[in-house]
């Protein structure tokens, strides 16, 4: 498994990871450019977010649910809203949608749908995610059904 | 960040807020048939004349009788309280004994009077009514009521008998007698009918409300699930990616691997805090926590836990202050585990949550518990920071109720977030307080909390011999 059996789609990928756990933010990074030789940009700042978008710099992003200290126009955030954020943004500057996978510690029956449903998301992993093959597999899908 | 401390408390719901009656028998007198009741009385009576054939007839016939009845209502009252004295059932209402039967067989040659008053309108139906609610009130069951109304029938028929020889003229008068004592019956049990709807009605806001108490501790059950199902993820998260990635040969050098093995045991202490504050507040809610009271040398406790935290704080360039050292401390009565567990919860809070700055630990001895002046002396704990500080409005909040108050700090900061809620209850097992001020420069935050000090008499004593005195359970 791993990187070989799955040679990533595109060197050229960037996936951007927002997730206020600066050690699950790590595994994640880890995880994608060692299993996926994807590129990574992890950050908070929803500014930031914005810009990489625009510039499509980012093909991808990972969300996690609940962030603590991530703030739009003057109050909190979540993931959920974010997911929102970010697709509109991606679709009025690019042109094209920004696939979104949620990544969150919410596992009670009903989450995975509302969430879903409530964010725009593509795709959704509960927490733990700890397989590196097995997230990658859901970026390399996410990428090839946009 | 609006606040800095720790954020998700669980209830440690007050018991007893509301006490719920007992169904009960209705009120006496007014209230009784009051407002709408009196107008369903009303009805009530007219319906009955009617479907008794009461008429003016009937009325004028039992005004007449009066005069000549009146001699017969002493022995009525006799034979009624005698056949009442068969039934033992019945008779234990009397709670009065003699003195009560005597004042009893007044009233009821009153009632008897009331009969043949002529008069039988609104008024009169209150008062007869009434009459049924003292008996529902004394529990005397409707049969019994029933009963005795025979009595006083077949008295009133003899009577009747020795009045009128001549039998349609006894005739007239009986009819219209026994139409009044269906009439005043059908009054006095209505109260019974009356009684049982209003219990249970009772019995039925009692079930609503129990109803909506389940509902509510079913939902601060549910949350504190997906809460803690939410806080144990994040760290397994980081304790299995990394030691997966490690397994799966992705590291780049046996350092990197190092590296993450620590992240792994990092986030492995993590979780075992969270565990076990997750029994605890488990066992508290259980009314199972047991506290091993001794007496206390708070200076010891204050010089092994300081150090704990002192690391961290150096980490971050704060300093702290022991402004506790300069005096002598009297022993407390605590749990000496215990003791330490909510210092260090208070001066690790402090700690995290303070970026700049100082944290400052302080102990004094009042003379009350932090919130009522006591005859008790009481050692007062205070941790002091110059972070954010919590609003206002959330002071009470962050120590009981389920509640996340801001439960992304928990997250930015890790923890289980029931520190304060674990912090308050044993603080109170112990018969102290604990409260939340702005900090003495109004920001930052001050946490306070009270623990009892051993009496004077006991001080020296205590000192040579640490010995475990007493358990106390929890006093819920
Ligand atoms: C036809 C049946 C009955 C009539 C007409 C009758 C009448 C009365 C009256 C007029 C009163 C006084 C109410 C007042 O002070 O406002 C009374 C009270 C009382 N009656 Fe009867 N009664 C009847 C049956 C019984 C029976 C079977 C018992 C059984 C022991 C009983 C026990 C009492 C007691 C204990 C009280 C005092 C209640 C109190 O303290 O509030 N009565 N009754």
């Amino acid at each position: 498994m791993t990187s070989k059996k799955n040679p990533p789609r595109a060197a050229a990928c960037t996936v951007l990871i927002v997730e206020d756990n600066a050690l699950v933010a790590k595994f994640y990074r880890m995880a994608l450019e060692r299993a996926g030789d994807f590129s990574c940009v992890v950050t908070e700042d929803v500014p930031k977010m914005l810009a990489e978008v625009e510039a499509g710099r980012v093909q991808v992003a990972v969300l996690d649910v609940s962030l603590s200290g991530t703030q739009w126009q003057g109050r909190p955030i979540n993931g959920v809203e974010l997911a929102r954020l970010l697709k509109q943004h991606a679709a009025a500057h690019r042109g094209r949608p920004l696939p979104i996978l949620l990544a969150t510690a919410h596992a009670m029956a009903g989450d995975r749908e509302r969430l879903l449903a409530a964010s725009g998301a593509d795709d959704y992993l509960e927490k733990p995610v700890y397989d590196a093959a097995h997230l990658v597999g859901k970026i390399l899908n996410l990428l090839n059904s946009a | 960040m609006e606040s800095c401390y720790h954020l998700l408390a669980i209830i440690v719901r007050s018991p007893g807020a509301q006490q719920v009656p007992a169904p009960g028998i209705p009120g006496r007198s007014k209230d009784a048939w009051g407002g709408q009741e009196g107008l369903l009385l009303e009805s009530f009576l007219q319906e009955m004349k009617r479907y008794l054939g009461f008429t003016e007839v009937d009325a004028r016939h039992l005004r007449e009788l009066g005069p000549r009845m009146e001699k017969y209502f002493p022995e009525l009252a006799e034979r009624f309280y005698a056949q009442i004295r068969q039934h033992p059932h019945a008779f234990r209402v009397i709670a009065g004994g003699e003195a009560e039967i005597a004042r009893l067989k007044q009233t009821l040659q009153q009632w008897a009077r009331g009969l043949f008053s002529g008069v039988y309108d609104e008024r009169y139906a209150g008062d007869r009514s009434q009459i049924g609610y003292r008996h529902v009130r004394v529990g005397l069951e409707q049969k019994y009521v029933i009963s005795a109304m025979g009595i006083v029938r077949s008295y009133f028929s003899n009577c009747l008998l020795l009045e009128f020889p001549a039998s349609d003229e006894r005739l007239r008068y009986a009819h219209s007698l026994g139409k009044m004592l269906d009439l005043d019956l059908n009054l006095m049990c209505e109260s019974y009918m009356h009684a049982t709807v209003q219990n249970l009605r009772a019995l039925n806001e009692q079930l609503e409300r129990a109803n909506r108490e389940l509902a509510e501790a079913s939902r601060i059950k549910d949350e504190f699930l997906a809460h803690t199902s939410h806080e144990l993820r994040t760290p397994l998260n980081s304790i299995l990616g990394f030691s997966k990635l490690i397994l799966d040969g992705l590291c780049k050098s046996r350092e990197e691997e190092q590296e993450l093995l620590r992240d792994v045991f990092s986030s492995a202490q993590h979780l075992l805090g969270i565990v076990n504050d997750i029994l605890d507040i488990t066992r508290i809610e259980a009314n199972q926590m047991i506290l091993h009271l001794e007496d206390v040398n708070p200076r010891q406790v204050l010089d092994s836990t300081l150090p704990l935290v002192a690391v961290q704080a150096a980490s971050k360039g704060l300093e702290l202050h022991d402004l506790s050292a300069r005096r002598p401390l009297p022993s407390v009565r605590a749990d000496e585990v215990r003791l330490r567990q909510v210092l260090l919860n208070l001066l690790s809070n402090a700690v995290k949550f303070t970026s700049r700055g100082s944290v400052t630990v302080r102990a004094g001895v009042t003379g009350t518990d932090g919130v009522a002046p006591s005859r008790r002396a009481f050692l007062r704990f205070e941790v002091e920071d110059t972070g954010i500080g919590i609003p206002l409005e959330k002071r009470e909040e962050v120590f009981h109720n389920f509640v996340q108050v801001d439960n992304s700090q928990t997250r930015r900061y890790g923890g289980s977030g029931l520190g304060l809620a674990i912090s308050r209850r044993l603080v109170e097992m112990m018969g102290g307080a604990i409260g939340l001020d702005s900090g003495s420069q109004g920001r930052g935050t001050l946490v306070w909390f009270t623990i009892p000090v051993v009496p004077e008499a006991q001080q020296e004593s205590s000192a040579a011999a640490r010995r475990p005195r007493a358990t106390a359970t929890d006093r819920r």
